[in-house]
C-alpha cells in the first residue's frame, strides 16, 4: 500500500478543469508537483488533504479514502499551507502548544521542546511570533505540522518568499525527515530546488501530468546536451536536422542536441546562412528548468516559431 | 470536545494581547448609556437610565455576538481556518470554540456595561436577578455567534461580512424595544418590535428586574439558539474550501 495514491482524480470549477484524471502513487520520497501558476497543483493538495470533493475519481492516503473516511485520513496527514499562518500575537510555543494539543497528542509540552529544538527555535520560543523572520515562521508551521508524527507532509510551496539560507535550511529539515520514513509531497515552482532535493517530481500543466521520474531520469530522456544562443533582432529557428529549438524567452533560445560539441558550429553557420545575429552560443547539460520547458512550453511563443513543425519534432522524439 | 477549549484559550490570548480592541468595544455601549441614557428627556418613566440598560447589554451583545464572524472571517482570510480544517479533531469544534469564546468575552464586556450604568444611576437588582440576566445575555450571544460564525463561512471576504454586519446590527437594535416601551411606539413598528430575537432578550432582563421569570422569552431564546447552533454545525461538518 503506497502512502498516497490517486486514480483519475479529477476536479472542475463550474467549466475550468482544474485537475484533469491525475493518477499518481507515492511512497517514501519527496515528492515534487511542478507546474506553472494556476496548474491545478493546490488543487491537488487540496483534494488530498480531504478539503476539496474530487469531481471525479478517487484518492486515497495510507489506504483511507478521501471522501469516506475523512477522519482517518487527516490523522494520518499534516497539511501547511503556502499562507504562513501563524499566531503573531502568540509566542512560537503557544502556537505548537495549540497543534499538539488539537491532535490530542500524549505529553504534549514535552513534544513541543523537543520539536523546537529540532527546529532550533528553543532559544526564541517564548518570544511573540511578530518578531520572528519568515524562515523562523516556516519552521515554527513544521513543528506544527509534526507533532502528531504524521505519516504523509503535504507541504505547498515550502520556500515561498525565503531567502536562500531559509530555503536550505527547510530543505535539509525535509530531507531528514524523509530519512526517518516519512512520505513528504511537496508543490513548488523552483525548479532547482526539485533538482536536489526530491526523489521523483511530477510536471503538471493545465491540470494534466506530463511528465513524471526522477529528476535524473527527465533531464537524461530530454537528450544529452543543450545549447543556448543569446540572439540579436528577430529569430527564427535556423532549422538544422538533429538540433531541436525547444524553448524561446525574451532573447535567450534553448535547443537540444545529442552531441552538443560537434552541434555547436553546425549551428553557428546555420545562424550564418540564415542572417540571424547570434552574440553567445553557450553549451551546458540539461536542467529541470529545461525538461520543465520542454514539456510546458514557452508561454507566450514567438512570432515565426513553427508550432506544426514544433509539434512534429516532439512527437518524434516519444 | 477538548479541542474547543484550546481554541477558546487561542482566541482569548489574542482578545488580551490585542489591547486596544479590548476597550473599543466598549466604548459604543457605554456612550449609548451616558448620552441617550441619562441625557434625553423622557416623559414615559422617570428613571430612564434603568429602562434603557437592559437594551444597552443586549446591544453590547449583539456586537460582541456578531464579532465573532469577524474572527472567523480573519481566520479564514489568513489560512487558519485551513490548517484547523486540515485537523482530525471533529471540525464543530471550531464553531463552538468561536460561540462560547465569543459569548463570554460579551459577558465580560456587559459586565462593565452594568458597572458603568450602576455607578451612574442605575438602580442595584439581586443576585438572582443578575444571574438570570446573564443567563440571558449567554443564550442571546450563543444565537447571534452561531449566525455570524456560519454566515461569514459563506461570505467570501472581510468587506461583504462588514457590510451585512453594519446592514443588520443597527436596524435590529432600533426595531426593537431597547429605546421605548412598546406603548409609546407607532403601531408599524410595535408589530416589527415585537418579532424581533432582540426584543425577546430586552424584555426579558426588564421582565427579571421587576421580579417575574419570562419563561416565553427564556424559551424561545433557547429554541432559537439550539436551531441555529444545530444548522451551523451542518455547515461546518461538510465544509470545503
Amino acid at each position: 500500500m503506497n502512502a498516497i495514491e490517486t486514480h483519475d482524480l479529477t476536479r472542475y470549477y463550474g467549466d475550468l478543469c482544474a485537475v484533469n484524471h491525475l493518477s499518481l502513487s507515492v511512497d517514501h520520497e519527496v515528492f515534487a508537483l511542478l507546474g506553472p501558476n494556476g496548474s491545478g497543483k493546490t488543487t491537488t493538495v487540496l483534494m488530498l488533504t480531504t478539503m476539496l470533493r474530487p469531481t471525479e475519481g478517487t484518492a486515497t492516503v495510507c489506504g483511507h479514502d478521501t471522501v469516506r473516511d475523512g477522519e482517518l485520513v487527516r490523522r494520518s496527514l499534516s497539511y501547511v499551507p503556502q499562507d504562513m499562518a501563524v499566531d503573531i500575537k502568540l509566542t512560537g510555543r503557544e502556537n505548537a502548544l495549540l497543534f499538539a494539543r488539537l491532535y490530542g497528542v500524549t505529553a504534549p509540552k514535552d513534544r513541543v521542546d523537543e520539536l523546537l529544538a529540532v527546529m532550533q527555535l528553543s532559544d526564541r520560543a517564548d518570544e511573540l511570533v511578530k518578531v520572528y523572520s519568515g524562515g523562523m515562521r516556516r519552521r515554527l508551521e513544521l513543528v506544527q505540522a509534526l507533532v502528531h508524527e504524521p505519516e504523509v507532509l503535504f507541504l505547498d510551496e515550502p520556500t515561498l518568499g525565503l531567502d536562500v539560507a531559509a530555503r536550505a535550511t527547510i530543505w535539509e529539515h525535509i530531507t531528514a525527515l524523509k530519512k526517518g520514513g516519512m512520505t513528504i509531497f511537496v508543490t513548488t515552482h523552483y525548479m532547482d530546488e526539485a533538482d536536489r532535493f526530491c526523489d521523483r517530481v511530477g510536471i503538471i500543466s493545465r491540470g494534466m501530468l506530463l511528465a513524471l521520474g526522477s529528476p535524473p531520469d527527465l533531464k537524461a530522456r530530454l537528450g544529452n546536451d543543450v545549447i543556448t544562443a543569446h540572439i540579436d533582432g528577430t529569430f527564427r529557428d535556423p532549422g538544422v536536422d538533429g538540433i531541436m529549438l525547444f524553448a524561446f524567452a525574451s532573447d535567450e533560445a534553448s535547443f537540444l542536441a545529442e552531441n552538443g560539441r560537434e552541434a555547436l558550429p553546425v549551428l553557428a553557420d546555420a545562424f550564418t546562412r540564415a542572417g540571424i545575429k547570434v552574440r553567445a552560443l553557450a553549451l551546458r547539460e540539461p536542467t529541470l528548468d529545461d525538461v520543465f520547458l520542454h514539456t510546458v512550453g514557452t508561454p507566450e511563443e514567438p512570432a515565426g516559431f513553427d508550432q506544426t513543425k514544433f509539434r512534429t519534432m516532439l512527437r518524434r522524439r516519444r | 470536545m477538548r479541542g474547543v477549549v484550546w481554541y477558546i484559550e487561542r482566541d482569548f490570548l489574542r482578545w488580551v494581547r490585542g489591547r486596544v480592541a479590548v476597550f473599543s468595544a466598549l466604548v459604543m455601549p457605554a456612550a449609548w448609556l451616558i448620552f441617550v441614557g441619562l441625557a434625553l428627556p423622557i416623559r414615559f418613566t422617570d428613571n430612564y437610565l434603568d429602562f434603557i440598560t437592559p437594551g444597552i447589554l443586549v446591544m453590547t451583545m449583539l456586537s460582541a455576538g456578531l464579532s465573532g464572524g469577524t474572527l472567523l472571517m480573519f481566520d479564514k482570510i489568513l489560512g487558519f481556518l485551513n490548517k484547523f480544517l486540515a485537523l482530525p479533531s471533529p471540525r464543530e469544534d471550531i464553531l463552538f470554540g468561536k460561540i462560547l469564546f465569543v459569548s463570554l468575552r460579551g459577558l465580560i464586556q456587559a459586565t462593565i456595561i452594568l458597572v458603568i450604568a450602576v455607578l451612574i444611576g442605575a438602580s442595584v437588582y439581586s443576585p438572582l436577578q443578575y444571574g438570570l440576566t446573564y443567563l440571558i445575555l449567554f443564550l442571546f450571544g450563543v444565537l447571534l455567534s452561531a449566525f455570524a460564525t456560519t454566515l461569514a463561512l459563506y461570505l467570501e471576504d472581510h468587506d461583504s461580512f462588514a457590510a451585512v454586519n453594519t446592514m443588520i446590527s443597527m436596524p435590529l437594535f432600533f426595531t426593537s424595544s431597547a429605546l421605548m416601551p412598546y406603548s409609546v411606539m407607532p403601531g408599524w413598528l410595535r408589530v416589527i418590535a415585537m418579532a424581533n430575537p432582540l426584543s425577546y432578550a430586552i424584555d426579558a432582563i426588564r421582565a427579571v428586574n421587576a421580579g417575574a421569570l419570562p419563561v416565553a422569552q427564556i424559551a424561545s431564546l433557547m429554541i432559537l439558539g439550539v436551531v441555529v447552533t444545530a444548522v451551523s454545525v451542518q455547515v461546518f461538518r461538510r465544509v470545503t474550501v
